[in-house]
């Protein structure tokens, strides 16, 4: 994954620029896209991409010990298997290097626009085309395919006097690398997947690291290891092994979900795990109480990891779960009033989740934006379409998130589903393809009823799974086969076409 | 808000790799630092009681309070010197103040084994005692000969198994803690031990498992290293330079560890210092008169300010 790579060109939209589809991101789920297309033989589409190169989630998160949760056999597409995983667990550098290299097999990179920001887009009903406007020019599509991602935009905490702050501020997604942390006072606020595996990263290099808590994670021991070049040889002439090591994986993973889902008292062993875990790690015992979740594990993201317990119970680091009361130019002070020195604050806050940004930019055939139809919660059917948003598809957006298995295997899942309703447009020859409002009511009822009783609702947390209503909006509530089975064809009774050769209404 | 009190967690350098966890509280500019030492198997949260006590000397910006862990101890790592002594903690002792306490006048406080630090520190580096060091707190601590002749025959039998028992103990550490898993501070027969041992008659049922926690929360590794060097601890000799500045000696009467003729003995080695034996409690007067303790080290820290 190391061959040496043309870099990617920044293109300019040229004017009047049109295509069938167009793209919003080029992280798995755009770049996904993009190579099934290819393989169809399909070259009009283009990929708006607000950054520099492909990778999305995996460009912007470098910060140090940037890594993924979910065995790479697994966290890859089906169809790019890579055989040099260098380790079961990929860090960041390996996963942005496999997805680049995979652009770059598949010929992506000719479709993508980098440095195209997408400022707004609007349906045209009378041209039934969308209009997308972007920092690099406008161009035109038939099918406007937004792939902008839920971990895409960096959530900022509403901390009093955070802009005054004298020292460095950086967000785990917009890590610079350019500043030294060594020798410094830092602080890291939240203890999510992003904390655990930065504070492990930099305690060794900092003077001091205050890590500042609200709630607890889960964290289960992280089986990590080298891939032995003997296995990565057997992967490499026989694929079907390791086709087989992935499906085992999967299988693995999608038995959490019937404790997470199902029944939540399987989840006792898991939480007992996780508690064996923290109290062979930590053994002074105001710590470990600080460390020791009060609600069910699965309820928030477990999280995996065998550095971050050693790490926060080092020398010099001291965990404060009391509560940020302000920011002074120089320090921080917490609600029980005391202040620690500070050089640099790191926001390991996560992403604007349950209110993608992206959503306030797309504005559908009444010109309200998406934002504005979902102000009660996200609706949408099979997490793809939105009644009153013709001929545009939603990836990696409402309820297709998942916390305990590959990401990977539900974007391809909403592949399928994309590709089949392009092919029934084609097939059909219908210039707008809509859902209906009563496919989303069914929908939004049927993921009520299977979130009802699961540990994200039941477990006693709040997470970014949930709305400001308390709704699952987020999360896929079930096994995520089941997804595939609903996703694996367009639901054609739940959409109303329009032939190309139909009038324009009025 | 009321004026926020500073607040910093350290990591201290102690030359031979071991990392000291060190928590520095109060304001930079306070006239006097006040640096604690717990005792054996313990950790700096043994303090907590007697640190509440102080909040508001804190808070006004009267005073500096560093507490740390020991080597071994608490959240504080094990270095490279072999084996370890008591001297061995005063020079660790010397590396925190160098890092916490580099300018203004200092008060120590020793609880136990800390107590013993103080006294190694001042016997080896008697130039600190009265010039930055302005006075000394040693709380149910001893000048040594802790391991008394034996005089009955099961006295002398446990003393020849002894060096066996602990060597098999780290050699078989993992094992040991999973025996000490079977019972843990929550159970009564752990709190039973624990009170009988270490605090005397007036003691909580809070303080006994509070303390009972702290100390199951230390490894093998430190009871058995450090109990031989307790047993070699002997600054009998050694304890001139603590003539030069204030000490408060405490003790509980009923304390079985370091019984109160140890402390006796101090008070004569250092015929200024003030004694005070205290009724009804045992071993751990920072949690069982932790008013106490902080009114001896209160005196102190006025004396340092006022000057020797």
């Amino acid at each position: 994954m190391t061959s040496t790579l043309p870099s990617p060109t920044s293109t300019q939209l040229s004017p009047g620029r049109e295509a069938a589809v167009a793209i919003i991101g080029s992280g798995f789920a755009g770049l996904g896209l993009a190579i099934r297309l290819r393989q169809q033989g399909t070259t009009d589409f283009v990929v708006l991409e607000r950054g520099h190169d492909v990778g999305g989630t995996w460009r912007d998160n470098t910060y140090p010990g940037a890594a993924c949760d979910v065995q790479s056999n697994l966290y890859s597409f089906s169809f790019a298997p890579n055989p040099e995983w260098p380790r079961t667990y990929s860090g960041q550098p390996e996963i942005q290097a496999y997805l680049r290299a995979t652009a770059e097999r598949f010929g992506v990179y000719p479709h993508c626009v980098f440095g195209a920001d997408v400022t707004g887009a609007r349906w045209d009903d009378a041209a039934r085309r969308w209009r997308v406007q972007t920092s690099a020019g406008e161009v035109s599509a038939r099918v406007l395919v937004s792939a902008a991602g839920a971990l895409a935009d960096p959530a900022y905490p509403d901390i009093p006097g955070l802009d005054s702050f004298a020292g460095t501020v950086m967000h785990s997604a917009r890590w610079d690398a350019g500043h030294d942390l060594t020798g410094e006072q830092v602080a890291v606020i939240g203890t999510g997947a992003s904390a655990i595996q930065i504070v492990p990263a930099i305690q060794p290099q900092v003077v001091g690291l205050a890590v500042y808590q609200r709630t607890p994670p889960w964290v289960i021991p992280r089986g990590d290891r080298p891939v032995k070049p003997a296995a990565r040889r057997v992967y490499r002439r026989l694929p079907g092994v390791q086709k087989a090591v992935r499906g085992a994986l999967y299988a693995g993973r999608e038995l959490l979900v019937v404790g997470m889902a199902k029944q939540r008292r399987l989840l006792k062993p898991v939480g007992r795990m996780a508690k064996a875990h923290l109290d062979r790690q930590v053994r002074d015992p105001q710590l470990r109480r600080a460390l020791t979740p009060d609600y069910t594990i699965g309820c928030k993201r477990i999280l995996i990891s065998n550095d971050w317990y050693p790490a926060v119970s080092a020398p010099n680091v001291e965990l404060v779960t009391t509560g940020i009361a302000e920011v002074r130019p120089h320090s921080i002070v917490s609600r029980d009033g005391v202040e620690r020195p500070t050089d640099t604050i790191v926001l390991a806050t996560g992403f604007a989740v349950t209110d993608l940004p992206i959503a306030h930019r797309i504005s559908g055939r009444d010109g309200r934006t998406l934002a504005q139809v979902w102000d009660d919660g996200m609706v949408t059917n099979r997490g793809c379409t939105v009644a009153g948003f013709p001929n545009l598809f939603l990836l990696v957006g409402p309820n297709v998130g998942v916390g305990h298995t590959s990401m990977v295997y539900m974007i391809e899942s909403q592949l399928a589903y994309v590709l089949d309703a392009l092919r029934t447009m084609a097939d059909e020859d219908l210039a707008v393809l809509e859902t209906t409002p009563q496919a989303q009511e069914a929908y939004r009822q049927l993921i009520a009823e299977r979130s009802r009783g699961t540990v994200w609702l039941a477990g006693g947390c709040g997470s970014w799974y949930l709305d400001r209503h308390g709704h699952n909006t987020t999360l896929w509530p079930d096994f995520t086969f089941r997804f595939r089975r609903l996703t694996r064809q367009l639901d054609r009774e739940n959409y109303v076409g329009t032939p190309a050769h139909a009038e324009v209404a009025a | 808000m009321s004026r926020p009190v500073q607040k910093q967690t350290v990591a201290v350098d102690a030359g031979d790799g071991a990392l000291l966890h060190a928590t520095v509280e109060g304001s930079p500019t306070a006239p006097v630092t006040l640096v604690l030492a717990h005792g054996w198997t313990l950790a700096q949260a043994a303090w907590e009681d007697v640190a509440a006590e102080l909040a508001p000397e804190l808070a006004a910006g009267e005073l500096r309070l560093v507490r740390y862990d020991q080597r071994g101890h608490g959240r504080s790592t094990w270095g490279t010197t072999e084996p370890v002594s008591i001297d061995l903690l005063g020079e660790d002792l010397r590396h925190v103040l160098d890092r916490c306490a580099p300018t203004g006048p200092v008060v120590l406080g020793g609880h136990s084994m800390g107590g013993m630090t103080i006294m190694c520190l001042a016997a080896a580096h008697p130039g600190e005692i009265g010039s930055r060091v302005r006075g000394v707190a040693l709380v149910d601590t001893s000048a040594g000969d802790l391991r008394r002749a034996p005089r009955t025959r099961a006295q002398r039998l446990q003393q020849r198994l002894e060096p066996g028992v602990l060597a098999f103990a780290l050699a078989r550490a993992t094992f040991v803690e999973r025996l000490r898993a079977v019972s843990p501070p929550s159970s009564r027969t752990h709190q039973k031990v624990v009170r009988g041992l270490l605090y005397g008659a007036d003691a909580t049922d809070a303080m006994v498992l509070a303390g009972a926690e702290i100390m199951h929360a230390s490894s093998v590794r430190s009871f058995a290293t450090f109990y031989p060097a307790l047993g070699e601890h002997d600054k009998r000799d050694g304890l001139a330079a603590l003539t030069r500045v204030p000490v408060e000696v405490l003790v509980g009467e009923e304390d079985k560890l370091t019984p109160v003729s140890h402390s006796r003995q101090l008070a004569q080695a250092l015929p200024d210092a003030v004694l005070h034996v205290e009724p009804r409690c045992g071993h751990m007067l920072p949690q069982e008169r932790p008013e106490l303790v902080a009114a001896a080290l209160r005196r102190l820290v006025a004396g340092a300010r006022v000057g020797v």
